[in-house]
This record gives C-alpha cells, sequence and structure tokens, in this order.
C-alpha cells in the first residue's frame, strides 16, 4: 500500500516539540540563576509549578477525550503532548516571588493558565493570551503576597546610583542594607521609595541581579540575555522584536523624564521588562503573523509599559502584554498580505 | 561569462538528497515492449488521435495533433502497431486517454526534415510541429509561449533544478551543453532577442564551468527553493518584478528550462520531435538510482525495473519531492513533463499527523510570493473562500509547497491554498 498525500513529499525535521524544547532550554539558565539566588524556595515553587501546569493538561487530556477507562492512557497523551504546558509552567513560576509562603499560588496559577486560560479555549495555539502572563495577573489581583518580593541572596556589588533620585519607582528593586537575604520589600515600600526620592541601585547590580528584590526568573538580566541569544540562533523568535520592545520603553521613559539619558539603562534593567520582551511577548500563538504587525505590536508594547510605569509606579509589563494580547487579532485582519509583484491600484483620475 | 545574480528572496534549503545520481551521466533504458502515450503530455486540450488501432507508425511520427489553442502534438516515441487507443489508469488516482503502441523491435525513424541556418519562422513552425512543450513540469507548449504578446528582450534558460533529489537537467548540461547553447540561440531567434542567460544553481558547479566556456552568460543561483520556478528566477537574474497578474513576458522575459532547449536543438538539427528525455530514478527506496533516457510512455515498471528493484518504499512520486504528485502504483508512465520518479523509504517522507497551529508564522517568513498560508488555512477549513483570498492572498500562490515544508506543527498548507483556489476557481 502507497501513502497518498498532497505535495510536498519531504518536510522539515524541527516540530512543535522541537521548538517548545528550544524554549524550555533557553529558560534554562534564568531558572538556575534563579534557584541560586531564592534558595530551595524557588526550586520548590518552580517544580510545584512544572508539575501542576503538566498534570492540569493530562487531567483535561482524560476529561475531554473520555479515555480514563481505556489502557494506555499515559502514552497516549504522551504522544500528543507537545511541551507547551511545560513552557508555561516554568515562565509563570519564573514570575511569581520566591516566597515559600506562598507555595499554593504557582499551584493555582499553573491550573487557571494552562486549564482556563489555554485547554478552555482549544488547547495550543487556540489561546488567546499568554497563559504564563494570564496566569500571572489572575495571582497578581488575587493576593497580596504577591507584591513582596524576597531579595537576592547576594548583596550589591555597585554602588548605589546617586545620580538619579527615582521620582516614580517603578521598580521592584530595592536595596538590601543589611546584607544577604533578609530583606523583603513590599509595595509599601516601593511607593515609599517613591514618595521619599531614595537612591536605586546600580545598573551593574540591576544586570546581574545581585540584591535586587524580584521574581524568581526576571533579576539576573544576564542569564536571560543567553536565553535570548539561544533563541535567536536557533530562529525561534526574531532577534529584531524584543530589542524593539525594550529599546522603545527604554526611549520612551527617557523622553518622559525630560530626555534625561540617565534613565534609559535603569527603565530597561529594572522589573520584568526583559523576561517579558524576550520570552513572554515573543509567544507565538499571541503575537501578529505579519511582520509589519509585530513591529506595530511592539512599539505599542514598549510605549504602553513606559507610559503606565510613568502612570502607575508599579510593574506593569505583564499588564501591558496582557493588553496588547487582546489586539493582536485586530493587527491580523487590519494587515492585509501584499504578495511579491503586488502593483498598487492606481487611484482613477477625475471621478 | 559569470553574472552575479541581482536579488534574493524569501525560501526554504530543503537537503539536496542529489548525491546518488549527480554524476551519473544519462543512461538509455532498453526500448520498452510497449509503451502508452498519454494525449494530455501538456497544459491545455488533449491532443487529437490521427491513429488508428493495428495500424503501423514509425519512431517520430505523428500520431496526435494539437487540438487547437493551447494544445501540442504526440508523436509515437517508438516503432510500432498502435494496439489500442483506450483510457487507462493514470496512476494519480485519476484516468487519461492513452495510445498504446506494441514495439516492433525495429529502428524505423519517421523524423521531420533537418534544418540548416533557419529562419525565425521556420523555427517557431519546427517547434509546434516537434509538439515541445516547458519540460520544467508545468508543460506549457512552447510555440505559444515563444510568440508572447509584448515585446521581450531577454530569453532566461532555467537550469536551476532546485527541487530536491532529481537531477536530470544536471545531467543533460553537464553532457549535452552545446546542444543547449544551440537550441537557446534557436529560441532567441525565434523571439528576436540578443540576449541569453543561462541560470544554475550553485550546486551544479560542473554545469557552470560547461557553461562558462560557451559565449552565453552564466548566473550562478544561491541554493534555494523554489529559485526556479519563473518569477523567483526572472527577480533574481534580471532584478525585475512580474506584476500580479501579468505574464513573464510582461517584465520583458521569456524563462525557458535547458531540457526544451535540448529539445528545440534537436528538433532543429536533426527533426527528431520530442518523444524521449532524462528522468532521474531515484530515492532510498530504490537499489541503484540513476538518470535514464526514456521514450515517452514507458511505463514505471519498466524504469523501476532498469534500477534494480524497489526495497522499503512507501511513497511513489512523480516529479520532484515538493511539487510531485503522489502514485497509487506502477501505472504511471514517463511524460514530456516528468522529472523524476522517487522512491521514498518511510524514513524520508513525512508521516506525521498535523498539530494544532502554533501562529510561529515561519510559513509566512518563506513564503516566496510574501503571502499568508495560515491565514489561507485556516479561512479555508472554515470554507470562507473569499477571506482566504482577502487575508491569505491565496490567488498569488505558486503552490511552491515551501509552506508545508517548514511548518512545525506539520499542517498540510499547500494542499489547503490548493483547495481554496480550486473553489475560487469554479466560482464565476
Amino acid at each position: 500500500m502507497r501513502i497518498l498525500s498532497s505535495a510536498p513529499h519531504i518536510k522539515t525535521r524541527r516540530t512543535t516539540k522541537h521548538i517548545m524544547l528550544d524554549v524550555l532550554i533557553a529558560l534554562l539558565p534564568a531558572t538556575a540563576a534563579g534557584i541560586v539566588y531564592f534558595g530551595w524556595q524557588a526550586a520548590v515553587l518552580i517544580a510545584v509549578s512544572l508539575a501542576s501546569a503538566v498534570l492540569t493538561e493530562f487531567v483535561w487530556y482524560l476529561i475531554e477525550h473520555k479515555v480514563w477507562r481505556d489502557g494506555g492512557v499515559v502514552r497516549a497523551w504522551a504522544k500528543q503532548f507537545d511541551y507547551t504546558s511545560l513552557v508555561t509552567g516554568l515562565l509563570l513560576a519564573l514570575c511569581l516571588p520566591a516566597n515559600i509562603e506562598g507555595w499554593y499560588m504557582p499551584l493555582l496559577g499553573s491550573i487557571f493558565a494552562v486549564g482556563v486560560v489555554k485547554m478552555l479555549f482549544g488547547g495550543t495555539g487556540k489561546n488567546i493570551v499568554n497563559p504564563a502572563i494570564a496566569g500571572r495577573v489572575f495571582l497578581f489581583i488575587s493576593f497580596a503576597l504577591m507584591t513582596v518580593y524576597p531579595a537576592a541572596n547576594f548583596a550589591p556589588i555597585g554602588e548605589q546610583n546617586l545620580d538619579i533620585w527615582w521620582t516614580n519607582t517603578w521598580v521592584s528593586a530595592t536595596t538590601s542594607p543589611t546584607g544577604a537575604g533578609d530583606a523583603l520589600t513590599t509595595g509599601a515600600t516601593q511607593l515609599g521609595n517613591m514618595l521619599g526620592k531614595k537612591p536605586i541601585l546600580s545598573n551593574l547590580d540591576l544586570f546581574l541581579g545581585t540584591g535586587v528584590a524580584g521574581c524568581i526568573g526576571e533579576t539576573c538580566k544576564l542569564a536571560l540575555l543567553i536565553g535570548y541569544v539561544y533563541l535567536c540562533v536557533r530562529g525561534v523568535i526574531k532577534w529584531y522584536l524584543p530589542l524593539l520592545y525594550i529599546g522603545v520603553t527604554g526611549l520612551f521613559a527617557v523622553a518622559l523624564e525630560g530626555f534625561n539619558f540617565d534613565y534609559f539603562l535603569p527603565s530597561v534593567l529594572s522589573g520584568g521588562l526583559i523576561l517579558g520582551a524576550c520570552f513572554m511577548a515573543t509567544d507565538y500563538v499571541t503575537t501578529p503573523k505579519s511582520t509589519l504587525g509585530n513591529l506595530i505590536y511592539f512599539t505599542a508594547l514598549g510605549l504602553l509599559t513606559a507610559g503606565l510605569r510613568k502612570a502607575t509606579g508599579l510593574e506593569v509589563v505583564s499588564f501591558c502584554i496582557l493588553l496588547m494580547n487582546f489586539a493582536v487579532f485586530l493587527l491580523d485582519i487590519a494587515i492585509k498580505p501584499r504578495p511579491f509583484g503586488y502593483v498598487r491600484k492606481k487611484k482613477e483620475a477625475n471621478k | 561569462m559569470i553574472i552575479r545574480p541581482k536579488a534574493f528572496f524569501r525560501g526554504v534549503h530543503p537537503a539536496g538528497h542529489k548525491t546518488p545520481t549527480e554524476q551519473l551521466p544519462p543512461e538509455r533504458i532498453p526500448t520498452p515492449a510497449e509503451v502508452a502515450v498519454p494525449l494530455l503530455q501538456h497544459a491545455g486540450k488533449p491532443a487529437l488521435p490521427v491513429v488508428e488501432a493495428g495500424q503501423a507508425v514509425k519512431r517520430g511520427e505523428c500520431i496526435a495533433v494539437c487540438a487547437g489553442g493551447v494544445s501540442a502534438n504526440v508523436h509515437a516515441s517508438v516503432a510500432g502497431t498502435v494496439k489500442a487507443i483506450e483510457t487507462r489508469p493514470d496512476g494519480r488516482g485519476g484516468e487519461a486517454e492513452y495510445i498504446v503502441i506494441t514495439a516492433s523491435g525495429e529502428q524505423e525513424d519517421a523524423f521531420l526534415a533537418p534544418l540548416s541556418s533557419p529562419t525565425a519562422e521556420e523555427i517557431m513552425e519546427r517547434i509546434r510541429e516537434a509538439g515541445i512543450v516547458g519540460m520544467g513540469g508545468a508543460g506549457f507548449p512552447s510555440f505559444i509561449k515563444l510568440a508572447p504578446p509584448v515585446p521581450v528582450d531577454t530569453l532566461i534558460l532555467n537550469g536551476a533544478e532546485c527541487e530536491p533529489y532529481l537531477t536530470c537537467d544536471d545531467a543533460l548540461m553537464r553532457g549535452n551543453c552545446e546542444k543547449i547553447v544551440r537550441g537557446a540561440k534557436y529560441m532567441a531567434k525565434a523571439l528576436g532577442v540578443t540576449r541569453i542567460l543561462i541560470a544554475v544553481e550553485k550546486n551544479k558547479p560542473q554545469a557552470i564551468a560547461r557553461f562558462s566556456e560557451t559565449e552565453l552568460d552564466v548566473v550562478p543561483l544561491k541554493k534555494q527553493y523554489p529559485m526556479g520556478a519563473e518569477k523567483q528566477l526572472i527577480y533574481c537574474c534580471t532584478g525585475r518584478k512580474v506584476p500580479l497578474g501579468k505574464l513573464p513576458a510582461h517584465t520583458g522575459v521569456i524563462v525557458q528550462n535547458v531540457a526544451t532547449a535540448f529539445a528545440v536543438c534537436e528538433a532543429v538539427e536533426e527533426g527528431k520531435p520530442l518523444i524521449e528525455r532524462v528522468v532521474t530514478v531515484t530515492g532510498g527506496g530504490i537499489r541503484t538510482p540513476k538518470n535514464l533516457i526514456c521514450p515517452v510512455g514507458t511505463p514505471l515498471s519498466l524504469l523501476a525495473e532498469a534500477c534494480g528493484g524497489e526495497e522499503n518504499a512507501v511513497k511513489l512520486v512523480a516529479g520532484g519531492p515538493m511539487t510531485g504528485a503522489a502514485l497509487t502504483g506502477y501505472e504511471a508512465v514517463v511524460t514530456k513533463t516528468t522529472g523524476g520518479f522517487l522512491f521514498l523509504t518511510p524514513a524520508e517522507t513525512n508521516t506525521d499527523e498535523p498539530t494544532p497551529c502554533i501562529n510561529c508564522a515561519k510559513c509566512a517568513s518563506v513564503c516566496p510570493m510574501k503571502l499568508m498560508p495560515m491565514q489561507t488555512e485556516f479561512y479555508t477549513n472554515a470554507k470562507q473562500y473569499e477571506n482566504a483570498a482577502k487575508y491569505g492572498g491565496v490567488l498569488a500562490c505558486i503552490e511552491c509547497g515551501a509552506c508545508s515544508y517548514i511548518c512545525p506543527a506539520r499542517r498540510p498548507l499547500a494542499q489547503a491554498i490548493k483547495t481554496a483556489k480550486e473553489q475560487l476557481r469554479r466560482k464565476p
């Protein structure tokens, strides 16, 4: 018996699984840095998040296919498993505070992200918003614990940046003057920083994450950038899109501060901007299809992020991405393809 | 002289798989005992048979004539007796009309009179009489293509052969460089143009070296699929873009395959009509891959036999792996446009089931026509063909298959595009 199918008869070896595996590999440096900086608590939270994300998808598969009585369920499920829920679970864990008191947060967040945001809308590729982002925002508006960020286990190595007086501390960063690991900063403290015009950390500390309080995965920018380079080399994301987002955010923040370029690096290096730009905003499902659409999308994200940070004094990257996710469909239908050899229709004269 | 290509386009880079047959000269297959010559081997209408069952025919005798409009003559590819004119399965799941000829085993040729220093009109008439069609795959009758509605200034010979596996044009170019050049000059004379470019992909260095010794200009092209597609080839060689909905001739360029040029040369100098061609038989599922010179109408079973038989092949393909048609069995025959037969093993061909689209836009990023295949597929599955045209740009598709090739979710994008085009064509 011959296999009959439409052309082409050969296909590239790369499948969805490979792409998702590449994303997981790209997240490894950030995960490792998170565990080093925040200790075993971070590792436990990441494990809880991954396990509950995969388990949620498995349970959904059982219910959807009504196969709980059949044998070989696990094998059938594993065959169609495409690692997307692992990516969701890991990303969600990486944007949570490393606080073991909130062990139930990755659990609830993963169930919400995978169960409601992804599977309820039809599974892989059908979700309207990024599951990890939606999970984070769900937790953020549900639990006060989401506003308490432990600082990293390392003291800042750079000098405090006394040149800039943060008038609007959107950064989830704070100094940890008494040494390693004991400082907790809360939203209230951030507000205090803002009002009291306290100095913030040096750019080097923001880049390395030393002494920075923040989510598990967002503090070490170096590790995130290694992941970004890996994604670009493997052709998973287009290299210019995260840079566009980050650049526009930085420049617009500079513009909002009256073109004081001292604000560029702190606003780029603080908060979840780099994690969001490289791993969250570039999620295939929730970005426009066309190149032009992507350019508009990432520029708008940058403007929105810098603008909302200035206006609210909070870390808003996840909210901005969530907002822009809803604009993707509009961008997709607004931009029509212009085929090779497209001739602009001439306006009919005098009519 | 070697000319640098002028432009690039998006595309894919599938593995070549050309090594098994790359260095092999074309080998003549033993004369088949019976050939089944299809009446429709070209774009347009089937030719009209002018012979009857039982009639003796010589090799090269015209057995079916051009049906008017877009059509072409068909000639007997072996000397023998017409056994029947009948409808048979064509090996692609459909049926077609064939003139079946039983070979007598004698070498009786009835070629046309050779022409020495022919005029443009004589060349055109000869190309029409010899039933020459575009041998790259589409099979558009050459006498129509060489009479463009607008004046042209360039003739491009397409030796890109961007399809993986196939080496038939390469084999022809290595061995018959001079004949191809002379054929190109005849076509240029018929067209009234002086500029002739020969476009060859860089993975055929021997062919490039041979052509650069002749007086024609060679364009060594980047190895990329679909480099041999007409619009992309014109863009790369001359930097001109074919406007949507217009013919390539509107950019002043006519593209012809190298095998067509070879056939033109033989038709003019020897009076030999288009009755045989080089066919690559390759793939992991055939024991000894070869380039074979086959008379038109040779059954596939004979080709498989000449190549040692099949082994572990699960898929038969007529043509290249990117655009060729899957075959149901050995009913298929060699036609004027067959570049090759592939015997693909399970490891070589794709057997994965489609998974959900993850919207990665890789299909759009490789589309040489800058379309949106994922949009087309989405709207085609919803049976909204108008939207498929509006948001996917499906009508401009050249059906190269690059989108399906690259899709990590294994979605049948090219198939959806063909469906949408078919549905849109049916509507008034």
